[in-house]
C-alpha cells in the first residue's frame, strides 16, 4: 500500500444518504463496527476503482446490510416488558367481564344506553343550535323588529314588537346607513293558487321578495341568474321540489305558471319561472316553496310601498364593516323622526342579528318557526343527567366489586406494581368497558333515528353525528367518562394496603358503602325529578288540551279558499246547499278561525267617560253566523242578524277583553257606544265572553269581530260525528258544482288548532322517553347492587334461617337498606323538580297548579320500581337452601 | 451436537475466525473468506454470520483499535469461545468417520 495513494482517497468521502440510511435502521451497538467496516472496504475499492464503481459498490453493500439480526426492532427494544404488562391486563380485563357476564351487561348497557340518549340529545341540540348557520354572510345579516313605544296600561308592559312591519323602511334603510350594504324585503307568507295544465295546487309558503334575496341568504340557485331572477314583476323562483311538482322533468325555466290572485298583493295573472334553487334548508327558521318578486307586489299596490302604517313586510339586512350595532341603534330615534312624518307616533324599531332569529327571539309574528331555548338546557340537562346516572351504576357496581378485586390488587404490590400502574389499569379496563359501551350506543342511535326523526318532524343523519369534527369530540369524551367512571374504583383499590387485605381483614367502608350510598341517593334524586316532572308535563298538556276554549272546536271542518273573490259571490248559495245536507249542522265564512292567522286593528271607541280613545287589538272579521256557528256565548247585547240590515256597516262584537282594554268593568255598559274602525263607524251592539282563539300559553287578549262577510278566506261547517267520511266527500260535491275552480282543502279545526303545540308535544314525547331510560338505567344499577349485596350477605342469610328467620324477614332486611335512600331521594328531589317545574309552567298562561299528591306518587312510583327490581334478588336470596349457602367454601 | 444448528456458510466464518487469531474482524474476515472460498461476498452476510453465532455463543467479541482508513470507527474483533472450538472438532470428526465408512470399494468401483 503507498502512502500518497492512501491519502489521497481520503479526499473521496462515501456517498452520504446510505450512510444516514444505515444509521436510522442498524441497531446502534452495531453500528460501528459496521460503519467501519464499510468504510474500510470503501478506501480499498478505491485503490482499484474509480469514486463512483467504488461508491456503487458501497450503497449495494449497504442496502445488503438490511437483514432482520442487524436491524433496530421493536419487541426486542426496551418496551418488552410494559407490552407483556399490558397483554396481562387485557387479560384480567376479559376474564372479569367475561365471569362476570351479569355485571357486564349491567355495565355496558347502561352505559350505553346513557350514552345513546346523550347522542341523541345531543343531535337534536345540535339540529337546533344550528339554524341559519348555513348563510355564509350570516354575521352580517340583521332584521328589523318593529314595534311601538306606548305602553299596555293593562299589564304596565311594552308590547310585543313584531318581525312583520311597515314596507317603506326598506329603501330608507339603505338611503340613510351607508354601513348597509343590501337590504332584502319581502311579504308577509302567502298561498296562491298556481296552476299549470291540469295540476292545480293552493301553494303555500309563497314570500314575494326582492331581488336582492340572493346577496344577502345563501340560497343556492341552481338555473337562472341570481341578479335578475327576482327582479321583474311577475317572474317566480321555485324550489326543485315544487319545480319538479309542477313541471316533471320538464325544464322549467322560461315557463309560465297561471297564478290566482294573492289577497292584497298581487292580481291573477301568469308568473315565468325565472330561477330554480335548492329547497330551503330544513334548519332555516323561514322557509318557503316559491318566491316572486316583490315588484309583483309594488306593481299592485304601489301606494303600500309608501305608507309607514301599512304591515305587510319582512325586512332584513346586510351590513359591512363599518357597522356597529350600539352606535345603530342610537341612530334610530332621529332615523324615526326624519321619515315619520307624524309627530305623535309611537312607532319604533328595534334590529336583531340573524344569529338569534331562531332561538333568542322574543318578538311575535315571525316568518316561520322559532326554537326554544328553555328546551334546549333542559334536554341537555336530561342528557346530562342521564350520562349521570349511567357513570353511577358503573361506579357503584365497580366499588361494590372491589373486595373481590382487593386480592388481586394486594398481589400485584406485593409482586411489585406501582400504585401508577394499577391506577393505569383499573382505568384502562374502564376505559375498554367504555368504548364497548359507546360503540353499543353508535348501534342504538342508528336504531333509534328513524323514531327520533318522526318524534322531532327534523332529519337526522348518523353523519351529523360520526364526522371528523367530532371524532376527536367524542374520543375526548370517551375518555373523560372512562375516567370519571374509573376513578373511583383506581384510586381507591391501588390504595388498599397490601397487608391487611391479605390476611383478610376487609372492612365494610374499604368497598366505599358510603359513597355507594351517596351514588344511589343521588341518582334515585334525579330519577324522582324526573317522574314527578314526566307526570306535571302530562297533566300540563293534557289541562291544555281539554281546557274549555269558550268555542267549539270539535267536528268543525274547516274549508280553506284563500279570499277568493268569487266563492264569497256565491257564499250565500254555498250555504244554503251546505245547510240542506242533514249532516251539516251549521256553516259560517269568516277571515281567520281560531288558531289561524288575524291581523290586528286600530280601533277607535268612545270611552265610559264619553271621550273616543284608540287602541289596537287583533280582529276577526267574521260572516253573518260566525258567533252562533262557534258558540260564543254573548255576555250583552245581540248578536249580527239579517233581520238588521245596517249591521253590514255599522255594528260591532267586541270581547270581554276588549271592553275592559275601554275601561267598561261591565260589559252592558259597552252596548250603544260608538265606534270607528277600518273607515267604519257604528255602535257596539254586543260583547262575547272572552274564548281562547291563539293558544294558551297566552291569555285571551281583547278582540273585535267586525261583521265583514267579503273579506272571508274560510267556510267552517259543523258537522256530525257519524260517517265523517261519506260527509266530507258530499261536501266536496257541493263545492264542485258550485266554486268548481277552487281546489277542495279542508282541515279540522281541532287539529289546525293543536297544531299550534307542536312543539310541545315533542317536548313532552322526547321528555317522557328520556325520562323513562333515565329511570330504567338507575334500576339497572339497583338491580347490580342488590344482586351483588345479596351475594356478599349469603351466608348471614343463610344463619338467619337456621334460627328461624322465614322469607319475609330476610327480604324486609334486603330491601330495608335500599328504601331508606330512596325515601331520603324523594326528599332531595321534591323542592328541586318543583321549583324547576314551576319555571317550565311559566310558559303556559293557563297552567295546572302543582300538587303535593305528585312528589308522592313520584316517590312511591320510585319506591315500588326500586322494591320490584331488589325483590327479584332478594327473595331468591331469601329461598335459598340455607345448606347450600352454609357450606360453600 | 444436536441442537447447535451451524448452516455451512457460518461455519466457513467460525472457522475463518479461528484460523484468523487475533486479526479476526469483519473486513479481515471476509477478506479471508473470499480468497478461499473464490467469490464475492458482502459485509452484510459475514455481519449478520457474526451476530448470529454471538446470539448462539459461538463467539464473543471486544472493541480493538479505531485507524484512519476506518473513519476513526473500531474495529470488533471476534474470537472462538471454547463450545464453539468443541462444537467444530465434533463435527469434524463426525465429517472424518463418515469420510472413513465409506466403502473403499464404492470409492473404487466408481473409478471404473
Amino acid at each position: 500500500m503507498i502512502q500518497s495513494n492512501d491519502t489521497d482517497s481520503y479526499r473521496h468521502q462515501p456517498p452520504k444518504w446510505p450512510l444516514r440510511l444505515l444509521r436510522f435502521f442498524l441497531k446502534k451497538e452495531y453500528l460501528e463496527e459496521i460503519e467501519g467496516d464499510m468504510e474500510e472496504i470503501f478506501r480499498e475499492n478505491l485503490q482499484q476503482h474509480s469514486l463512483k464503481i467504488a461508491s456503487r459498490i458501497y450503497t449495494w453493500d449497504i442496502l445488503k446490510l438490511f437483514r432482520p439480526i442487524l436491524l433496530k426492532n421493536i419487541r426486542q427494544t426496551s418496551t418488552l416488558i410494559p407490552f407483556a404488562m399490558l397483554e396481562n391486563y387485557f387479560k384480567i380485563a376479559w376474564r372479569n367481564l367475561i365471569k362476570k357476564t351479569a355485571y357486564s351487561v349491567i355495565n355496558i348497557l347502561g352505559l350505553a344506553l346513557g350514552i345513546a340518549c346523550c347522542f341523541l340529545i345531543f343531535m337534536f341540540v345540535q339540529d337546533e343550535l344550528s339554524y341559519d348557520n348555513y348563510h355564509t354572510k350570516r354575521d352580517r345579516i340583521y332584521r328589523v323588529i318593529h314595534g311601538s313605544k306606548s305602553v299596555d296600561s293593562s299589564t304596565g308592559k311594552s308590547y310585543p314588537f313584531w318581525v312583520w312591519g311597515n314596507g317603506p323602511i326598506g329603501p330608507a334603510l339603505t338611503a340613510e346607513f351607508p354601513e348597509i350594504d343590501k337590504v332584502v324585503q319581502f311579504s308577509g307568507r302567502a298561498d296562491i293558487l298556481l296552476s299549470k295544465e291540469d295540476k292545480v295546487y293552493q301553494e303555500d309558503g309563497i314570500f314575494f321578495m326582492d331581488s336582492t334575496a340572493f346577496d344577502v341568504f345563501t340560497w343556492e340557485l341552481l338555473r337562472g341568474d341570481p341578479k335578475t331572477a327576482l327582479a321583474a314583476p311577475y317572474s317566480i323562483v321555485l324550489t326543485e321540489t315544487t319545480a319538479r311538482k309542477y313541471f316533471g322533468n320538464e325544464d322549467p325555466l322560461g315557463k309560465l305558471l297561471k297564478a290566482g290572485q294573492s289577497a292584497g298583493r298581487s292580481r291573477e295573472g301568469h308568473f315565468t319561472v325565472t330561477g330554480i334553487m335548492k329547497d330551503v334548508p330544513s334548519n332555516s327558521h323561514f322557509r318557503f316553496n316559491v318566491l316572486a318578486s316583490m315588484s309583483t307586489f309594488k306593481i299592485t299596490r304601489p301606494e303600500v310601498f309608501e305608507d309607514w302604517g301599512y304591515v305587510d313586510f319582512y325586512t332584513y339586512f346586510l351590513v359591512n364593516e363599518k357597522f356597529d350595532r350600539a352606535a345603530f341603534e342610537k341612530k334610530i330615534p332621529d332615523f324615526i323622526a326624519r321619515n315619520r312624518r307624524e309627530p305623535d307616533s309611537e312607532y319604533t324599531f328595534g334590529i336583531e342579528p340573524l344569529k338569534e332569529v331562531y332561538l333568542r327571539t322574543e318578538a311575535e309574528r315571525q316568518p316561520g318557526e322559532t326554537g326554544s331555548l328553555p328546551n334546549i338546557y333542559v334536554f341537555s340537562i336530561i342528557g346530562v343527567f342521564i350520562l349521570a346516572i349511567a357513570i353511577i351504576n358503573f361506579m357503584n357496581l365497580s366499588t361494590a366489586r372491589s373486595m373481590e378485586r382487593a386480592k388481586e390488587v394486594a398481589i400485584r404490590k406485593s409482586i411489585g406494581a406501582y400504585r401508577s400502574s394499577l391506577i393505569f389499569q383499573f382505568l384502562g379496563e374502564s376505559f375498554i368497558i367504555v368504548l364497548m359501551a359507546m360503540l353499543v350506543a353508535l348501534i342504538l342511535v342508528a336504531l333509534a333515528m328513524p323514531s327520533m326523526e318522526d318524534f322531532t318532524d327534523k332529519v337526522f343523519m348518523i353523519q351529523d353525528l360520526v364526522n371528523w369534527q367530532t371524532i376527536p369530540v367524542l374520543l375526548g369524551g370517551l375518555l373523560v367518562i372512562s375516567i370519571v367512571a374509573g376513578s373511583y374504583p383506581a384510586l381507591a383499590l391501588s390504595g388498599f394496603g397490601t397487608v391487611t387485605v391479605l390476611k383478610g381483614i376487609t372492612k365494610s367502608n374499604m368497598g366505599g358503602a358510603n359513597l355507594r350510598k351517596a351514588l344511589v341517593i343521588f341518582q334515585f334524586s334525579l330519577s324522582i325529578a324526573l317522574i314527578a316532572g314526566t307526570i306535571i308535563v302530562y297533566m300540563q298538556m293534557n289541562h291544555v288540551l281539554d281546557k274549555e276554549l269558550g268555542f267549539d272546536k270539535e267536528h268543525i271542518l274547516v274549508l280553506d279558499y284563500n279570499y277568493d273573490g268569487a266563492v264569497n259571490e256565491k257564499s250565500e248559495a254555498l250555504r244554503i246547499e251546505m245547510e240542506a245536507n242533514p249532516a251539516i249542522l251549521s256553516a259560517a265564512f269568516s277571515r281567520s278561525v281560531p288558531g289561524s292567522y288575524f291581523p290586528n286593528a286600530y280601533t277607535v271607541l268612545q270611552s265610559g267617560d264619553g271621550e273616543m280613545q284608540g287602541l289596537g287589538q287583533p280582529i276577526f272579521q267574521v260572516g253573518m253566523d260566525f258567533i252562533t256557528h262557534f258558540g260564543l256565548k254573548l255576555v250583552a247585547g245581540r248578536s249580527y242578524s239579517r233581520d238588521f240590515p245596517s249591521d253590514s256597516s255599522k255594528a260591532l262584537v267586541i270581547n270581554e277583553a276588549a271592553a275592559r282594554q275601554y275601561g267598561y268593568t261591565n260589559p252592558a255598559d259597552v252596548i250603544g257606544k260608538k265606534f270607528s274602525q277600518w273607515g267604519r263607524e257604528g255602535e257596539v251592539i254586543g260583547v262575547v265572553k272572552d274564548f281562547n282563539y291563539i293558544s294558551l300559553h297566552r291569555t285571551i287578549e281583547p278582540l273585535t269581530l267586525p261583521l265583514a262577510p267579503y273579506e272571508s278566506r274560510y267556510l267552517s261547517l259543523k258537522i256530525k260525528s257519524d260517517d265523517i267520511a261519506r260527509t266530507i266527500e258530499d261536501v266536496s260535491a257541493i263545492w264542485s258544482k258550485l266554486v268548481p275552480h277552487r281546489p277542495f282543502l279542508y282541515s279540522f279545526l281541532d287539529e289546525d288548532f293543536n297544531r299550534q303545540y307542536k312543539s310541545d308535544f315533542i317536548f313532552r314525547k322526547l321528555f317522557t322517553t328520556f325520562s323513562c331510560l333515565a329511570i330504567f338505567i338507575a334500576c339497572l344499577g339497583l338491580l347490580g347492587l342488590a344482586t351483588y349485596t345479596a351475594q356478599q350477605r349469603t351466608k348471614e342469610i343463610g344463619i338467619r334461617k337456621v334460627l328461624g328467620a322465614d322469607v319475609r324477614n330476610i327480604v324486609a332486611l334486603l330491601s330495608k337498606d335500599f328504601i331508606k335512600l330512596v325515601i331520603v331521594s324523594i326528599l332531595i328531589a321534591t323542592p328541586i323538580s318543583w321549583y324547576y317545574m314551576n319555571q317550565w309552567l311559566e310558559g303556559f298562561a293557563y297552567r295546572m297548579e302543582i300538587k303535593a299528591w305528585i312528589f308522592g306518587l313520584a316517590g312511591l312510583a320510585a319506591v315500588v320500581i326500586a322494591v320490584f327490581t331488589i325483590s327479584f334478588q332478594s327473595l331468591r336470596s331469601a329461598r335459598m337452601n340455607p345448606v347450600s349457602s352454609l357450606r360453600s367454601e | 451436537m444436536k441442537k447447535t444448528k451451524l448452516g455451512e456458510f457460518e461455519e466457513f466464518v467460525l472457522l475463518t475466525v479461528a484460523a484468523l487469531q487475533r486479526e479476526a474482524y469483519g473486513v479481515e474476515i471476509k477478506r479471508e473468506l473470499e480468497e478461499r472460498l473464490k467469490t464475492k461476498l458482502s459485509v452484510g452476510s459475514i455481519q449478520s454470520a457474526l451476530k448470529r453465532m454471538e446470539e448462539k455463543g459461538f463467539l464473543i467479541s471486544e472493541f480493538g483499535e479505531a485507524t484512519m482508513k476506518r473513519g476513526g470507527k473500531r474495529k470488533r474483533i471476534y474470537h472462538t469461545t471454547s463450545y464453539a472450538r468443541k462444537v467444530l472438532s465434533e463435527m469434524r470428526e463426525i465429517r472424518a468417520g463418515l469420510w472413513e465408512a465409506i466403502p473403499k470399494l464404492a470409492h473404487e468401483l466408481k473409478l471404473i
